[in-house]
Protein backbone atom coordinates (compact mmCIF):
# COMPACT_ATOMS: atom_id res chain seq x y z
CA UNK A 1 0.00 0.00 0.00
CA UNK A 2 1.34 3.40 -0.98
CA UNK A 3 0.36 6.38 1.11
CA UNK A 4 0.78 9.55 -0.83
CA UNK A 5 3.12 12.18 0.38
CA UNK A 6 4.82 15.11 -1.20
CA UNK A 7 8.41 14.85 0.10
CA UNK A 8 8.44 18.63 0.32
CA UNK A 9 5.83 18.64 3.08
CA UNK A 10 6.53 15.43 5.01
CA UNK A 11 8.94 16.88 7.57
CA UNK A 12 8.69 20.16 9.46
CA UNK A 13 7.68 22.89 7.04
CA UNK A 14 10.07 25.82 6.74
CA UNK A 15 9.88 29.06 4.83
CA UNK A 16 11.44 27.70 1.62
CA UNK A 17 8.84 24.94 1.47
CA UNK A 18 6.03 27.45 1.93
CA UNK A 19 7.52 29.64 -0.80
CA UNK A 20 7.71 26.69 -3.20
CA UNK A 21 4.12 25.73 -2.38
CA UNK A 22 3.00 29.32 -2.96
CA UNK A 23 4.81 29.34 -6.30
CA UNK A 24 3.19 26.07 -7.35
CA UNK A 25 -0.24 27.28 -6.20
CA UNK A 26 0.09 30.43 -8.25
CA UNK A 27 1.24 28.40 -11.25
CA UNK A 28 -1.77 26.05 -11.04
CA UNK A 29 -4.12 29.00 -10.52
CA UNK A 30 -2.86 30.83 -13.59
CA UNK A 31 -2.78 27.61 -15.61
CA UNK A 32 -6.40 26.87 -14.74
CA UNK A 33 -7.57 30.37 -15.67
CA UNK A 34 -5.69 30.36 -18.98
CA UNK A 35 -6.76 26.79 -19.77
CA UNK A 36 -10.39 27.66 -19.08
CA UNK A 37 -10.23 30.73 -21.30
CA UNK A 38 -8.67 28.67 -24.08
CA UNK A 39 -11.22 25.90 -23.55
CA UNK A 40 -14.10 28.37 -24.00
CA UNK A 41 -12.51 29.61 -27.21
CA UNK A 42 -11.72 26.03 -28.35
CA UNK A 43 -15.30 24.90 -27.77
CA UNK A 44 -16.79 27.86 -29.63
CA UNK A 45 -14.36 27.50 -32.52
CA UNK A 46 -14.64 23.72 -32.93
CA UNK A 47 -18.38 23.71 -32.37
CA UNK A 48 -18.63 26.49 -34.93
CA UNK A 49 -16.70 24.45 -37.47
CA UNK A 50 -18.79 21.37 -36.80
CA UNK A 51 -22.02 23.28 -37.35
CA UNK A 52 -20.70 25.03 -40.45
CA UNK A 53 -20.15 28.42 -38.85
CA UNK A 54 -17.00 30.48 -38.42
CA UNK A 55 -16.96 30.96 -34.66
CA UNK A 56 -15.07 33.77 -32.93
CA UNK A 57 -12.51 35.29 -35.31
CA UNK A 58 -12.21 38.98 -34.41
CA UNK A 59 -10.34 39.24 -31.10
CA UNK A 60 -6.71 38.33 -31.64
CA UNK A 61 -5.36 35.70 -34.05
CA UNK A 62 -8.12 33.16 -34.81
CA UNK A 63 -10.22 34.83 -32.11
CA UNK A 64 -8.08 33.41 -29.29
CA UNK A 65 -8.65 36.46 -27.13
CA UNK A 66 -12.44 36.26 -27.41
CA UNK A 67 -12.80 34.90 -23.86
CA UNK A 68 -10.60 37.69 -22.50
CA UNK A 69 -12.72 40.27 -24.28
CA UNK A 70 -15.90 38.71 -22.92
CA UNK A 71 -14.37 38.55 -19.44
CA UNK A 72 -13.51 42.24 -19.48
CA UNK A 73 -16.91 43.17 -20.85
CA UNK A 74 -18.68 41.33 -18.08
CA UNK A 75 -17.17 43.59 -15.38
CA UNK A 76 -18.97 46.57 -16.89
CA UNK A 77 -22.39 44.91 -16.85
CA UNK A 78 -25.00 45.73 -14.26
CA UNK A 79 -25.12 43.24 -11.41
CA UNK A 80 -28.77 42.55 -10.63
CA UNK A 81 -30.09 40.84 -7.54
CA UNK A 82 -33.76 39.93 -7.99
CA UNK A 83 -36.26 41.26 -5.46
CA UNK A 84 -37.59 37.88 -4.48
CA UNK A 85 -34.19 36.27 -4.04
CA UNK A 86 -32.61 35.15 -0.79
CA UNK A 87 -29.79 37.67 -0.94
CA UNK A 88 -27.19 35.91 1.18
CA UNK A 89 -27.55 32.52 -0.52
CA UNK A 90 -27.80 34.21 -3.91
CA UNK A 91 -24.40 35.80 -3.33
CA UNK A 92 -22.91 32.67 -1.77
CA UNK A 93 -23.78 30.27 -4.61
CA UNK A 94 -21.15 31.46 -7.16
CA UNK A 95 -18.43 30.90 -4.54
CA UNK A 96 -19.69 27.37 -3.92
CA UNK A 97 -19.52 26.73 -7.63
CA UNK A 98 -16.15 28.26 -8.47
CA UNK A 99 -14.06 27.23 -5.45
CA UNK A 100 -14.47 23.43 -5.89
CA UNK A 101 -13.70 23.89 -9.58
CA UNK A 102 -10.32 25.37 -8.64
CA UNK A 103 -9.51 23.01 -5.77
CA UNK A 104 -10.12 19.73 -7.63
CA UNK A 105 -7.17 20.30 -9.92
CA UNK A 106 -4.78 20.32 -6.94
CA UNK A 107 -4.47 16.52 -6.92
CA UNK A 108 -3.83 16.05 -10.65
CA UNK A 109 -0.22 15.06 -11.44
CA UNK A 110 0.84 16.89 -14.59
CA UNK A 111 4.37 15.57 -14.89
CA UNK A 112 7.23 13.67 -13.33
CA UNK A 113 9.08 10.52 -14.27
CA UNK A 114 7.54 7.33 -12.89
CA UNK A 115 8.85 3.77 -12.83
CA UNK A 116 12.41 2.39 -12.86
CA UNK A 117 12.85 3.30 -9.20
CA UNK A 118 11.75 6.89 -9.78
CA UNK A 119 8.69 7.98 -7.85
CA UNK A 120 7.73 10.99 -9.91
CA UNK A 121 9.71 13.37 -7.75
CA UNK A 122 11.44 16.36 -9.26
CA UNK A 123 13.89 18.81 -7.81
CA UNK A 124 12.71 22.40 -7.50
CA UNK A 125 14.89 25.11 -5.92
CA UNK A 126 17.01 22.43 -4.26
CA UNK A 127 14.00 20.61 -2.77
CA UNK A 128 12.33 17.38 -3.85
CA UNK A 129 8.70 17.78 -4.74
CA UNK A 130 6.04 16.43 -7.08
CA UNK A 131 4.74 18.00 -10.26
CA UNK A 132 1.30 18.21 -8.74
CA UNK A 133 0.07 20.78 -6.30
CA UNK A 134 -0.88 18.47 -3.43
CA UNK A 135 -0.60 14.74 -2.81
CA UNK A 136 -2.79 13.97 0.19
CA UNK A 137 -3.28 10.32 1.21
CA UNK A 138 -7.00 10.52 0.34
CA UNK A 139 -6.20 11.65 -3.21
CA UNK A 140 -9.11 10.67 -5.40
CA UNK A 141 -11.67 11.03 -2.58
CA UNK A 142 -10.97 14.77 -2.63
CA UNK A 143 -12.16 14.85 -6.25
CA UNK A 144 -15.42 13.12 -5.33
CA UNK A 145 -15.90 15.39 -2.31
CA UNK A 146 -15.41 18.51 -4.40
CA UNK A 147 -17.83 17.33 -7.07
CA UNK A 148 -20.38 16.84 -4.27
CA UNK A 149 -19.87 20.39 -3.05
CA UNK A 150 -20.33 21.70 -6.59
CA UNK A 151 -23.90 20.32 -6.44
CA UNK A 152 -24.61 22.80 -3.63
CA UNK A 153 -23.57 25.73 -5.81
CA UNK A 154 -26.00 24.75 -8.55
CA UNK A 155 -28.82 23.83 -6.18
CA UNK A 156 -28.61 26.93 -3.97
CA UNK A 157 -28.27 29.22 -7.00
CA UNK A 158 -31.56 27.99 -8.39
CA UNK A 159 -33.34 27.88 -5.07
CA UNK A 160 -32.30 31.35 -3.93
CA UNK A 161 -33.28 33.06 -7.18
CA UNK A 162 -36.97 33.10 -6.23
CA UNK A 163 -38.00 32.39 -9.80
CA UNK A 164 -39.58 29.43 -11.57
CA UNK A 165 -37.08 28.39 -14.22
CA UNK A 166 -33.98 28.49 -12.04
CA UNK A 167 -35.78 26.47 -9.37
CA UNK A 168 -36.85 23.80 -11.87
CA UNK A 169 -33.36 23.74 -13.35
CA UNK A 170 -31.67 23.35 -10.01
CA UNK A 171 -33.98 20.56 -8.82
CA UNK A 172 -33.30 18.71 -12.05
CA UNK A 173 -29.59 19.38 -11.67
CA UNK A 174 -29.30 18.11 -8.13
CA UNK A 175 -31.19 14.88 -8.90
CA UNK A 176 -29.09 14.32 -12.01
CA UNK A 177 -25.69 15.05 -10.46
CA UNK A 178 -26.51 12.98 -7.41
CA UNK A 179 -27.64 10.03 -9.55
CA UNK A 180 -24.52 9.93 -11.68
CA UNK A 181 -22.23 10.43 -8.73
CA UNK A 182 -23.02 6.89 -7.61
CA UNK A 183 -21.95 5.48 -11.00
CA UNK A 184 -18.90 7.75 -10.99
CA UNK A 185 -17.87 6.51 -7.54
CA UNK A 186 -18.33 2.86 -8.51
CA UNK A 187 -16.15 3.16 -11.59
CA UNK A 188 -13.43 4.86 -9.54
CA UNK A 189 -13.46 1.89 -7.14
CA UNK A 190 -12.30 -0.30 -10.04
CA UNK A 191 -9.31 1.99 -10.56
CA UNK A 192 -8.49 1.96 -6.85
CA UNK A 193 -8.73 -1.83 -6.92
CA UNK A 194 -6.24 -2.19 -9.76
CA UNK A 195 -3.85 0.49 -8.53
CA UNK A 196 -4.10 -0.44 -4.86
CA UNK A 197 -3.95 3.13 -3.62
CA UNK A 198 -6.12 6.21 -3.25
CA UNK A 199 -3.41 8.75 -4.01
CA UNK A 200 -3.31 10.18 -7.51
CA UNK A 201 0.48 9.92 -7.64
CA UNK A 202 0.26 6.23 -6.72
CA UNK A 203 -2.43 5.64 -9.34
CA UNK A 204 -0.23 7.26 -11.98
CA UNK A 205 2.86 5.34 -10.80
CA UNK A 206 1.01 2.03 -11.06
CA UNK A 207 0.24 2.75 -14.72
CA UNK A 208 3.90 3.17 -15.67
CA UNK A 209 4.41 3.58 -19.40
CA UNK A 210 1.81 1.30 -21.02
CA UNK A 211 0.06 -0.45 -18.13
CA UNK A 212 -2.85 1.99 -18.31
CA UNK A 213 -5.93 1.41 -16.22
CA UNK A 214 -8.15 1.59 -19.29
CA UNK A 215 -6.88 -1.91 -20.19
CA UNK A 216 -6.14 -3.07 -16.65
CA UNK A 217 -9.78 -2.53 -15.63
CA UNK A 218 -11.18 -3.79 -18.93
CA UNK A 219 -12.50 -0.55 -20.49
CA UNK A 220 -15.98 -0.85 -18.95
CA UNK A 221 -15.25 1.39 -15.92
CA UNK A 222 -13.65 3.89 -18.32
CA UNK A 223 -16.79 4.09 -20.45
CA UNK A 224 -19.00 4.38 -17.36
CA UNK A 225 -16.74 7.08 -15.96
CA UNK A 226 -16.81 9.13 -19.16
CA UNK A 227 -20.61 8.95 -19.36
CA UNK A 228 -21.05 9.75 -15.67
CA UNK A 229 -18.51 12.58 -15.89
CA UNK A 230 -20.38 14.13 -18.81
CA UNK A 231 -23.58 13.99 -16.79
CA UNK A 232 -21.80 15.32 -13.70
CA UNK A 233 -20.56 18.30 -15.73
CA UNK A 234 -24.07 18.95 -17.08
CA UNK A 235 -22.64 18.96 -20.56
CA UNK A 236 -24.56 17.87 -23.63
CA UNK A 237 -26.16 15.37 -24.11
CA UNK A 238 -26.92 15.63 -20.37
CA UNK A 239 -27.55 19.37 -20.26
CA UNK A 240 -31.18 19.20 -19.12
CA UNK A 241 -30.18 21.55 -16.34
CA UNK A 242 -29.96 24.46 -18.73
CA UNK A 243 -32.10 23.20 -21.57
CA UNK A 244 -32.69 26.52 -23.29
CA UNK A 245 -35.94 25.50 -24.95
CA UNK A 246 -37.53 24.59 -21.63
CA UNK A 247 -35.80 26.48 -18.84
CA UNK A 248 -34.32 29.68 -20.35
CA UNK A 249 -30.84 29.33 -18.82
CA UNK A 250 -31.52 26.88 -16.04
CA UNK A 251 -30.18 27.59 -12.57
CA UNK A 252 -28.33 30.77 -13.58
CA UNK A 253 -31.23 32.50 -15.35
CA UNK A 254 -31.37 35.28 -12.76
CA UNK A 255 -27.62 35.77 -12.59
CA UNK A 256 -25.93 38.55 -14.47
CA UNK A 257 -22.57 40.28 -14.71
CA UNK A 258 -19.66 38.77 -12.76
CA UNK A 259 -21.84 36.30 -10.90
CA UNK A 260 -22.91 34.74 -14.17
CA UNK A 261 -19.34 34.81 -15.44
CA UNK A 262 -18.18 32.85 -12.40
CA UNK A 263 -20.74 30.10 -13.06
CA UNK A 264 -19.62 30.00 -16.68
CA UNK A 265 -15.98 29.88 -15.61
CA UNK A 266 -16.69 27.09 -13.14
CA UNK A 267 -18.50 25.06 -15.77
CA UNK A 268 -15.62 25.15 -18.23
CA UNK A 269 -13.00 24.78 -15.51
CA UNK A 270 -14.80 21.65 -14.37
CA UNK A 271 -14.63 20.35 -17.94
CA UNK A 272 -10.87 20.85 -18.01
CA UNK A 273 -10.44 19.33 -14.55
CA UNK A 274 -12.66 16.35 -15.27
CA UNK A 275 -10.71 15.64 -18.46
CA UNK A 276 -7.53 15.77 -16.41
CA UNK A 277 -9.04 13.34 -13.89
CA UNK A 278 -10.01 10.93 -16.67
CA UNK A 279 -6.46 11.08 -18.02
CA UNK A 280 -5.03 10.50 -14.53
CA UNK A 281 -7.30 7.61 -13.64
CA UNK A 282 -7.48 5.69 -16.88
CA UNK A 283 -4.87 6.87 -19.37
CA UNK A 284 -1.74 6.92 -17.25
CA UNK A 285 -1.57 10.66 -16.63
CA UNK A 286 1.87 11.91 -17.67
CA UNK A 287 3.08 8.37 -18.46
CA UNK A 288 4.34 7.82 -21.95
CA UNK A 289 7.48 6.93 -23.83
CA UNK A 290 10.30 9.47 -23.57
CA UNK A 291 11.45 10.10 -27.11
CA UNK A 292 14.22 12.67 -27.47
CA UNK A 293 15.73 15.03 -24.92
CA UNK A 294 15.48 14.76 -21.13
CA UNK A 295 12.86 12.40 -19.64
CA UNK A 296 11.04 14.96 -17.53
CA UNK A 297 10.00 17.04 -20.56
CA UNK A 298 7.77 14.26 -21.87
CA UNK A 299 5.51 13.94 -18.82
CA UNK A 300 3.69 17.27 -19.30
CA UNK A 301 3.70 16.83 -23.12
CA UNK A 302 1.92 13.48 -22.92
CA UNK A 303 -0.41 14.77 -20.23
CA UNK A 304 -1.54 17.76 -22.28
CA UNK A 305 -1.83 15.68 -25.45
CA UNK A 306 -4.17 13.26 -23.69
CA UNK A 307 -6.04 16.14 -22.05
CA UNK A 308 -6.67 17.71 -25.44
CA UNK A 309 -8.20 14.47 -26.73
CA UNK A 310 -10.84 14.55 -23.99
CA UNK A 311 -11.51 18.26 -24.33
CA UNK A 312 -12.16 17.67 -28.00
CA UNK A 313 -14.36 14.69 -27.10
CA UNK A 314 -16.59 16.84 -24.89
CA UNK A 315 -17.01 19.40 -27.69
CA UNK A 316 -17.70 16.59 -30.15
CA UNK A 317 -20.41 15.21 -27.84
CA UNK A 318 -22.05 18.61 -27.79
CA UNK A 319 -22.02 18.98 -31.56
CA UNK A 320 -23.21 15.43 -32.25
CA UNK A 321 -25.57 14.06 -29.63
CA UNK A 322 -29.17 15.18 -29.07
CA UNK A 323 -30.28 15.88 -25.51
CA UNK A 324 -31.69 13.11 -23.33
CA UNK A 325 -35.24 13.13 -22.02
CA UNK A 326 -35.37 13.24 -18.23
CA UNK A 327 -36.73 9.73 -17.70
CA UNK A 328 -34.16 8.33 -20.15
CA UNK A 329 -31.44 10.11 -18.21
CA UNK A 330 -32.56 8.67 -14.90
CA UNK A 331 -33.04 5.20 -16.36
CA UNK A 332 -29.56 5.23 -17.88
CA UNK A 333 -27.98 6.32 -14.60
CA UNK A 334 -29.78 4.07 -12.16
CA UNK A 335 -30.88 1.07 -14.18
CA UNK A 336 -27.92 0.63 -16.52
CA UNK A 337 -24.75 2.26 -15.24
CA UNK A 338 -24.96 1.43 -11.53
CA UNK A 339 -25.72 -2.32 -11.89
CA UNK A 340 -23.15 -2.60 -14.68
CA UNK A 341 -20.45 -0.87 -12.64
CA UNK A 342 -21.23 -2.98 -9.57
CA UNK A 343 -21.20 -6.24 -11.54
CA UNK A 344 -17.99 -5.40 -13.36
CA UNK A 345 -16.32 -4.46 -10.08
CA UNK A 346 -17.22 -7.82 -8.52
CA UNK A 347 -15.94 -9.67 -11.59
CA UNK A 348 -12.64 -7.78 -11.36
CA UNK A 349 -12.32 -8.53 -7.65
CA UNK A 350 -13.09 -12.23 -8.16
CA UNK A 351 -10.53 -12.60 -10.94
CA UNK A 352 -7.82 -10.75 -9.03
CA UNK A 353 -8.38 -12.65 -5.78
CA UNK A 354 -8.49 -15.94 -7.69
CA UNK A 355 -5.19 -15.02 -9.29
CA UNK A 356 -3.63 -14.31 -5.88
CA UNK A 357 -4.98 -17.41 -4.16
CA UNK A 358 -4.11 -19.79 -7.01
CA UNK A 359 -7.72 -20.75 -7.56
CA UNK A 360 -8.75 -21.93 -10.99
CA UNK A 361 -9.46 -18.69 -12.81
CA UNK A 362 -11.91 -20.27 -15.24
CA UNK A 363 -14.03 -21.81 -12.48
CA UNK A 364 -14.10 -18.47 -10.66
CA UNK A 365 -14.99 -16.64 -13.89
CA UNK A 366 -17.78 -19.10 -14.62
CA UNK A 367 -19.13 -18.77 -11.07
CA UNK A 368 -18.97 -14.97 -11.23
CA UNK A 369 -20.71 -14.91 -14.61
CA UNK A 370 -23.41 -17.27 -13.30
CA UNK A 371 -24.00 -14.98 -10.30
CA UNK A 372 -24.16 -11.97 -12.61
CA UNK A 373 -26.61 -13.71 -14.92
CA UNK A 374 -28.82 -14.51 -11.92
CA UNK A 375 -28.58 -10.87 -10.80
CA UNK A 376 -29.51 -9.71 -14.29
CA UNK A 377 -32.54 -12.01 -14.26
CA UNK A 378 -33.62 -10.55 -10.94
CA UNK A 379 -33.24 -7.04 -12.35
CA UNK A 380 -35.39 -7.89 -15.37
CA UNK A 381 -38.07 -9.27 -13.06
CA UNK A 382 -37.85 -6.10 -10.99
CA UNK A 383 -38.28 -3.94 -14.12
CA UNK A 384 -41.42 -5.90 -15.03
CA UNK A 385 -42.86 -5.52 -11.54
CA UNK A 386 -42.08 -1.80 -11.63
CA UNK A 387 -43.83 -1.41 -14.96
CA UNK A 388 -46.96 -3.04 -13.57
CA UNK A 389 -46.93 -0.69 -10.57
CA UNK A 390 -46.40 2.27 -12.87
CA UNK A 391 -49.25 1.28 -15.19
CA UNK A 392 -51.67 0.84 -12.30
CA UNK A 393 -50.69 4.26 -10.97
CA UNK A 394 -51.25 5.79 -14.38
CA UNK A 395 -54.62 4.03 -14.76
CA UNK A 396 -55.81 5.47 -11.42
CA UNK B 1 -1.53 17.58 7.87
CA UNK B 2 1.18 19.41 5.94
CA UNK B 3 0.01 17.66 2.78
CA UNK B 4 -3.16 19.74 2.82
CA UNK B 5 -1.36 23.09 2.92
CA UNK B 6 -1.34 23.57 -0.89
CA UNK B 7 -5.05 22.73 -1.10
CA UNK B 8 -5.77 25.32 1.58
CA UNK B 9 -3.68 27.88 -0.29
CA UNK B 10 -5.50 27.23 -3.57
CA UNK B 11 -8.83 27.47 -1.76
CA UNK B 12 -7.92 30.85 -0.28
CA UNK B 13 -6.67 32.04 -3.67
CA UNK B 14 -9.91 30.98 -5.35
CA UNK B 15 -12.04 32.76 -2.73
CA UNK B 16 -9.90 35.90 -3.04
CA UNK B 17 -10.23 35.75 -6.83
CA UNK B 18 -14.01 35.55 -6.64
CA UNK B 19 -14.20 38.30 -4.02
CA UNK B 20 -11.94 40.60 -6.05
CA UNK B 21 -14.10 40.00 -9.13
CA UNK B 22 -17.17 41.14 -7.19
CA UNK B 23 -15.27 44.15 -5.88
CA UNK B 24 -14.15 45.13 -9.39
CA UNK B 25 -17.67 44.70 -10.69
CA UNK B 26 -18.99 46.93 -7.92
CA UNK B 27 -16.50 49.65 -8.90
CA UNK B 28 -17.03 49.42 -12.66
CA UNK B 29 -20.61 48.35 -13.25
CA UNK B 30 -23.57 50.73 -13.32
CA UNK B 31 -26.32 50.30 -10.72
CA UNK B 32 -29.70 51.33 -12.02
CA UNK B 33 -32.18 48.71 -10.84
CA UNK B 34 -35.79 49.12 -11.83
CA UNK B 35 -38.85 47.14 -10.84
CA UNK B 36 -38.92 45.42 -14.22
CA UNK B 37 -35.25 44.46 -14.06
CA UNK B 38 -35.37 42.94 -10.63
CA UNK B 39 -38.57 41.00 -11.21
CA UNK B 40 -38.19 37.25 -11.86
CA UNK B 41 -37.36 36.56 -15.51
CA UNK B 42 -40.20 34.88 -17.34
CA UNK B 43 -39.50 35.68 -20.98
CA UNK B 44 -41.15 39.09 -20.78
CA UNK B 45 -44.38 38.03 -19.15
CA UNK B 46 -45.20 39.69 -15.84
CA UNK B 47 -44.91 36.92 -13.24
CA UNK B 48 -48.33 36.15 -11.82
CA UNK B 49 -47.65 33.12 -9.67
CA UNK B 50 -45.14 32.27 -6.98
CA UNK B 51 -42.55 29.63 -7.85
CA UNK B 52 -43.78 26.18 -6.86
CA UNK B 53 -42.99 25.05 -3.36
CA UNK B 54 -44.12 21.46 -3.78
CA UNK B 55 -42.20 19.04 -5.93
CA UNK B 56 -42.84 15.53 -7.19
CA UNK B 57 -41.89 13.16 -4.42
CA UNK B 58 -39.56 11.28 -6.77
CA UNK B 59 -36.92 13.96 -6.41
CA UNK B 60 -36.88 13.43 -2.64
CA UNK B 61 -36.77 9.66 -3.16
CA UNK B 62 -33.74 10.04 -5.41
CA UNK B 63 -31.99 12.10 -2.74
CA UNK B 64 -32.68 9.49 -0.05
CA UNK B 65 -31.66 6.55 -2.23
CA UNK B 66 -28.50 8.40 -3.20
CA UNK B 67 -27.45 8.85 0.42
CA UNK B 68 -27.87 5.14 1.09
CA UNK B 69 -25.97 4.17 -2.06
CA UNK B 70 -23.18 6.66 -1.66
CA UNK B 71 -22.42 5.41 1.83
CA UNK B 72 -22.39 1.83 0.55
CA UNK B 73 -20.02 2.81 -2.25
CA UNK B 74 -17.71 4.50 0.24
CA UNK B 75 -17.43 1.17 2.08
CA UNK B 76 -16.04 -0.36 -1.11
CA UNK B 77 -13.05 1.99 -1.18
CA UNK B 78 -11.14 0.63 1.85
CA UNK B 79 -11.76 -2.89 0.61
CA UNK B 80 -10.46 -2.02 -2.86
CA UNK B 81 -7.21 -0.71 -1.35
CA UNK B 82 -6.46 -3.79 0.78
CA UNK B 83 -8.21 -6.59 -1.16
CA UNK B 84 -4.86 -8.36 -1.66
CA UNK B 85 -4.24 -8.68 2.10
CA UNK B 86 -7.76 -9.93 2.79
CA UNK B 87 -7.69 -12.58 0.05
CA UNK B 88 -10.52 -15.12 -0.24
CA UNK B 89 -12.09 -14.14 3.09
CA UNK B 90 -12.43 -10.55 1.92
CA UNK B 91 -13.96 -11.66 -1.37
CA UNK B 92 -16.68 -13.66 0.38
CA UNK B 93 -17.37 -10.85 2.86
CA UNK B 94 -17.61 -8.33 0.03
CA UNK B 95 -19.90 -10.61 -1.96
CA UNK B 96 -22.25 -10.82 1.04
CA UNK B 97 -22.16 -7.05 1.41
CA UNK B 98 -22.88 -6.46 -2.27
CA UNK B 99 -25.72 -9.00 -2.20
CA UNK B 100 -27.29 -6.97 0.61
CA UNK B 101 -26.88 -3.76 -1.39
CA UNK B 102 -28.20 -5.39 -4.53
CA UNK B 103 -31.26 -6.82 -2.77
CA UNK B 104 -32.16 -3.32 -1.60
CA UNK B 105 -31.60 -2.02 -5.13
CA UNK B 106 -33.85 -4.67 -6.68
CA UNK B 107 -36.52 -3.94 -4.06
CA UNK B 108 -36.41 -0.23 -4.94
CA UNK B 109 -36.67 -0.90 -8.65
CA UNK B 110 -39.49 -3.42 -8.22
CA UNK B 111 -41.46 -0.85 -6.24
CA UNK B 112 -41.04 1.68 -9.00
CA UNK B 113 -39.04 4.10 -6.85
CA UNK B 114 -36.79 4.90 -9.81
CA UNK B 115 -39.45 5.18 -12.50
CA UNK B 116 -39.93 8.45 -14.33
CA UNK B 117 -41.88 9.68 -17.21
CA UNK B 118 -44.88 8.41 -19.12
CA UNK B 119 -46.08 4.81 -19.15
CA UNK B 120 -44.85 3.04 -22.23
CA UNK B 121 -47.60 0.38 -22.42
CA UNK B 122 -50.96 1.76 -21.43
CA UNK B 123 -53.38 -0.70 -19.88
CA UNK B 124 -55.94 -2.23 -22.16
CA UNK B 125 -59.39 -0.81 -21.78
CA UNK B 126 -61.71 -3.00 -19.69
CA UNK B 127 -63.59 -5.17 -22.29
CA UNK B 128 -66.79 -5.15 -20.23
CA UNK B 129 -67.22 -1.42 -20.88
CA UNK B 130 -68.39 -0.45 -24.33
CA UNK B 131 -66.15 2.04 -26.14
CA UNK B 132 -69.19 4.02 -27.24
CA UNK B 133 -69.81 5.10 -23.63
CA UNK B 134 -67.86 8.31 -23.19
CA UNK B 135 -68.36 11.49 -21.19
CA UNK B 136 -70.13 13.01 -24.21
CA UNK B 137 -72.70 10.22 -24.53
CA UNK B 138 -73.44 9.45 -20.88
CA UNK B 139 -73.60 12.92 -19.36
CA UNK B 140 -76.91 14.65 -20.08
CA UNK B 141 -76.38 18.34 -20.51
CA UNK B 142 -79.07 20.64 -19.19
CA UNK B 143 -79.67 24.37 -19.23
CA UNK B 144 -78.37 24.89 -22.74
CA UNK B 145 -81.56 26.49 -24.08
CA UNK B 146 -80.95 29.77 -25.86
CA UNK B 147 -77.18 29.47 -25.69
CA UNK B 148 -74.74 29.37 -28.56
CA UNK B 149 -73.71 25.82 -29.39
CA UNK B 150 -70.20 25.22 -28.10
CA UNK B 151 -67.67 25.45 -30.88
CA UNK B 152 -64.81 24.02 -28.91
CA UNK B 153 -62.48 26.99 -29.13
CA UNK B 154 -64.57 29.07 -26.75
CA UNK B 155 -63.47 28.72 -23.15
Amino acid sequence: MILGADPLLTGPIDLTAVAIVAFKTLLVFVFLLVATMLMIWFERKVHGDMTNRIGPNQAGPFGVLQSVADGIKVFFKEDLIPDRSDRFVFKLAPYLSVVPAFVTFAVVPIGGVFGDGERGVVSMFGRDTRLQLADPPIGILLVLAMSSIAVYGVMLAGWSSGSKYPLLGSVRASAQMVSYEAALGLSVVAVVLVSGTLTTSGIVASQHVWNWNIWATGAVPFIIFVIAATAELNRPPFDLVEAEQELVGGFHTEYSSVRFALFYLAEFMNTVTMSAIIVTLFLGGPNGPALIGPDWVWGPIWFFAKLLVFLFMFVWFRATLPRFRYDQLMDLGWKALIPLALGWLLLLVAVRVADDEDWNVFVVMAAALAVMAAAYGLLVLAFRAARRVHEVEAAI
Amino acid sequence: MGQYLPILMLLVLAVVFAALSFFASRLLAPRRPTAAKSAPYECGIVPSREPPERFPVRFYLIAMIFIVFDIEIIFLYPYAVIHRELGGFGLVEMAVFVVAVFAAFVYLIANGALDWGPVKHLRRVDPRVSTSRTAATTVRRVGLEGREPETGEAA
